[in-house]
């Protein structure tokens, strides 16, 4: 298959040409190669032992093997979540490896092995020269360990810490120590629990007081060896009046197993901080029968615990056969901002069940939440969300806008918000449509001339546009193009 | 919900249910279904907040009263047949004291060509027959306990039909007055309601008490609507303050028929009140409007569950909530359109104020669509009175309470402007600025 690189090309997007469309018809799930690469790997299983050696493979210090064990022994007492709208097999947590490396692990970018760049390369994250051209630093991670950080040079002459979690728990123990599993403690939920015990790397991000992250934070999940999982862990730390913007993106080989991704991303903004926090998440979706995919179980959580900090998370949700997920502000400082806009999109017979919290403790504290849906073909996609205007919440605001689209007649979409008010000072407001595609716009558009393919992406990009707005450029290109490919077929 | 060893004394109260002897005992049908739902009731406890369509209520105070399994007095309690009087409501009436059937104060006589309106009662000791299907339901869901117990120890209720065609122009009013027996009792009724095809009916359901007392009520209310049928549905809720109502109506539409309801919340020391309506047949339209003001430790749980399942449906539901002092408001009011039911047009529109520290409004408005020809829309708030319009009141010579009190009831005005009974309009105004604190 060839592939195109997806860095940003505004002309070809903005005009595209009936071959390139043609093109595009005949792309199925893009990222769905799988590189031949030798892993290191566990057997399958999951144990105090597997945990142990988990943990001795990596290199860590005691203080961080005690850390999983809890979590793994806790986990052992939760009972698997019932899904409130989700169709979903037991899962055998026995048949999993728990970690999987490439072999001949890189000392440095330029010893990575030119496969695994070539990897990349296909997927269009520029992780080597192009890098300096796009002018993000980027950490990537295949199957369990982080390949390789760019720019690293760069972000600590400003005194950022950009590296992968191993790295950070090697060199920078204190301060993970201080801040991990601060914000979802090992116990939050079944997965995260797992994820504690499990976890094998991720991002590690800390932007010391009054820094602004000169150039965007980017890192690509890619899990590549078949029966693994991937259990990554982010940990971004913002001091006063710092300010990062993060992108993440994920992507996965085609495969009939379902194979399970459970990450835990931790946010901490310090008084006056600022963190942006972006996804454009693509795991493999399965296919047109549900056989396969992506069984996405992510915890998600920022803490804005300083006075007018703002955590805002943004996400184009298109892969994955089951996404679980529902990013979150802990809204403690006074003042502080939570923001959520969402894009999830689901197709074949894709299940969706996204969304957010919105905790007001604070005073003055305000959130927004933007969430648009899209289903097609025989897929779920819901909305749950809650906002909780605690008692202290003083004069706090909240305004939620949920809409849906519908595309066919064999989807489903669906609403859930919640919302809890304890402060007679607070106002919180939601709306929520649903409709689909109106008939008015499609033939106005036929009638010019635009085929259908086309009318469809131009309205569903349209229906879109307030969220993607608060994506950095590259990531809207992409993930304009990967709704127009993941709708495929969905008309007609 | 786990078994505990030592009964709660909610459950253990119920030990001699089963040799109860109610109206209709004795015949096998009834009898096998009475037991079972009861069976049904214990092994499954009162639901709890894990439970989610009890998430905000919780049930652990109630679980611990035992109440009484019937009011042997209940015949005898002297009521003022004034205070049954609701203005603009004149036709046939049914009056039951403590769940149980009061000949005496109802008014059955003369009633017009096409009704038919009984007690339960009456008809289980004469002709069960009919209402066997009615009444051998079982209720599985999780959250249904209370219609389980209902369905075990029902005696008594209403029976109303109306024949095809028939138009019944004098609203019928059902009354469920509570009054103090020998400590805190439980009381159960049953209302099967048919509205034939083409027939229209107007429904007016009172609960009110003559003195203070504890009781626990429990009201399942089946309503069938035919093709073509109407029918218009008043609830006002002015239960004893300590006492505890828990409704569960579901109501059935056939092609063409309209259903409104118009509700006024305002007794009750714990309330809950379920509705599930199906619009079963094609351009069936429901209206709902509901507005529940709460004061002191209130607790009122509205839940609202609207299904549209044929071509061209339409449901249009506003409901207002108002919280103050320490009381807890819940809503959820849940859309669900089901695959083809193509053409739906649904609305849900939820505003609540929440004029106190104490206090606490929690809100779920829900959609659940399978369709995609439809149109379906929600919106819930909630907020505080507007600080500018209290000033502009105020600055008129307005005193706060009287300020804050005429605020409130415009705010809630929207919910009765459709009710088509002008006096009945306005007396539900005046209940409600009555119970404003």
């Amino acid at each position: 298959m060839t592939i195109e690189s997806t860095t940003v090309d505004t002309d070809s997007t903005a005009l595209r040409d009936n071959a390139e469309v043609a093109a595009a018809l005949g792309r199925r799930y893009e990222a769905g190669f799988v590189t031949e690469i030798e892993t290191d790997s566990l057997p399958p299983g999951l144990s105090e032992d597997i945990v142990r050696q988990l943990s001795a493979l990596k290199g860590e210090p005691e203080w961080m093997t005690e850390w999983r064990l809890k979590a793994y022994r806790h986990w052992l007492t939760m009972p698997t979540p019932h899904w409130a709208k989700l169709n979903i097999g037991p899962i055998d947590f026995q048949a999993i490896s728990y970690y999987a490396s490439p072999k001949n692990r890189p000392k440095s970018l330029d010893e990575v092995d030119p496969k695994l760049l070539e990897a990349y390369d296909k997927l269009g994250v520029p992780l080597h020269e192009r890098a300096k051209l796009a002018g993000v630093a980027v950490d990537a991670v295949f199957d369990s360990v982080s390949v390789g950080t760019t720019f690293r040079k760069e972000l600590a002459e400003v005194g950022v810490i950009f590296c992968s979690m191993s790295e950070a728990i090697r060199e920078h123990p204190e301060l993970v120590q201080k801040y991990l599993g601060s914000v979802v403690p090992v116990g939050d939920n079944y997965f995260a629990a797992l994820n504690s015990a499990v976890f094998s790397d991720g991002s590690f991000v800390f932007i010391p007081k009054g820094v602004r992250c000169p150039m965007e934070l980017s890192t690509y999940f890619r899990i590549n060896a078949g029966h693994t999982g991937q259990f990554e862990r982010t940990l971004i730390i913002a001091e006063e009046g710092a300010y990062v913007s993060y992108l993440e993106g994920c992507t996965a080989p085609m495969r009939d197993e379902n194979q399970l991704h459970a990450a835990v991303v931790e946010l901490v903004a310090l008084e006056k901080a600022n963190i942006k926090y972006s996804t454009v998440q693509n795991w493999y979706p399965g296919d047109e029968e549900g056989r396969g995919g992506i069984f996405n179980f992510v915890t998600k959580r920022g803490d804005c615990r300083g006075d007018d900090s703002k955590i805002s998370w943004t996400q184009v949700e298109t892969g994955s056969a089951i996404t679980w997920k529902y990013p979150s502000c802990v809204l403690r400082g006074d003042r502080s901002v939570g923001e959520f806009y969402s894009v999830a999109l689901t197709h074949h017979r894709q299940q969706a069940d996204t969304g957010t919290k919105m905790i007001h403790i604070g005073k003055g504290t305000k959130s927004k939440i933007v969430s648009k849906g899209i289903s097609a073909g025989r897929s779920s996609n819901s909305y749950r969300g809650l906002v909780k205007m605690e008692k202290g919440a003083e004069g706090a605001r909240n305004y939620t806008q949920c809409d849906s689209l519908l595309i066919g007649k064999r989807c489903g979409a669906h609403t859930f918000p919640y919302m809890e008010v304890k402060n007679p000072s607070a106002t919180v407001e939601h709306e929520a449509t649903t409709s689909k595609i109106s008939d008015d716009q499609l033939f106005y558009c036929l009638s010019r001339g635009i085929s259908e393919e086309d009318a469809v992406s131009m309205i569903v990009d349209g229906f879109c546009k307030q969220v993607f707005r608060e994506l950095p450029m590259e990531f809207a290109v992409e993930a304009k193009k990967l709704l127009e490919i993941s709708l495929e077929g969905a008309v007609g | 919900m786990s078994q505990s060893p030592v009964p709660l004394p909610f459950i253990d109260g119920l030990r001699d249910a089963a040799n109860l002897r109610l109206p209709g005992s004795g015949r096998a049908w009834l009898d096998t279904a009475r037991r079972e739902n009861l069976e049904a009731f214990v092994a499954g406890g009162l639901p709890d907040t894990r439970a989610e369509a009890w998430k905000y209520t919780a049930l652990r105070a109630l679980g611990q009263r035992r109440f009484a399994l019937g009011d042997p007095a209940a015949t005898a309690h002297s009521i003022d047949p004034h205070t049954l009087i609701l203005p603009g409501v004149e036709g046939p009436r049914l009056v039951f004291v403590n769940g149980v059937f009061r000949a005496d104060l109802s008014r059955l006589e003369a009633l017009p060509a096409g009704l038919s309106l009984q007690p339960l009662s009456q008809v289980l000791e004469q002709d069960p027959e009919p209402l066997r299907f009615a009444l051998s339901r079982h209720y599985r869901e999780a959250g249904d306990a209370f219609a389980r117990l209902n369905a075990a120890l029902a005696g008594d209720g209403v029976v109303l039909r109306v024949a095809a065609g028939a138009r019944i122009n004098k609203p019928v009013q059902i009354c469920f007055v509570g009054a103090p027996a020998q400590g805190d009792l439980a009381w159960h009724v049953r209302n099967v309601i048919e509205v034939g095809e083409g027939a229209k009916l107007g429904l007016v359901e009172h609960h009110l008490y003559n003195t203070p007392h504890k009781h626990l009520g429990t009201l399942v209310s089946d309503i069938v609507l035919q093709n073509d049928a109407s029918l218009q549905h008043v609830l006002l809720q002015n239960a004893a303050e300590e006492s505890t109502l828990i409704r569960h109506g579901s109501l059935h539409l056939g092609a063409r028929s309209q259903a409104a309801l118009h509700v006024l919340e305002l007794g009750g020391a714990l309330v809950r009140h379920d509705l599930h309506a199906e619009l079963h047949g094609d351009e069936a339209r429901l209206d709902t409007r509901g507005v529940f003001v709460l004061r002191g430790r209130q607790h009122v749980d509205t839940q609202l569950s609207i299904r549209h399942q044929a071509l061209n449906t339409a449901s249009e539901s506003i409901w207002r909530g108002v919280a103050d002092e320490r009381s807890r408001g819940v809503f959820r009011g849940a859309i669900v359109v089901a695959e083809g039911a193509d053409g739906t047009d649904a609305s849900l529109n939820n505003k609540n104020l929440l004029l106190s520290a104490l206090a606490e409004i929690d809100t779920k408005p829900e959609l659940e669509i399978y369709a995609d020809e439809v149109k379906a829309a929600h919106g819930a708030t909630i907020g505080q009175l507007d600080e500018r319009a209290l000033f502009y009141l105020r600055s008129r010579g307005l005193p706060q309470a009287e300020a804050r009190a005429l605020l409130t009831t415009a705010f809630c005005r929207a919910v009765f402007a459709s009710l088509p009974n002008e006096t009945l309009r306005d007396h539900f105004s005046e209940a409600l600025l009555a119970h404003l604190p």
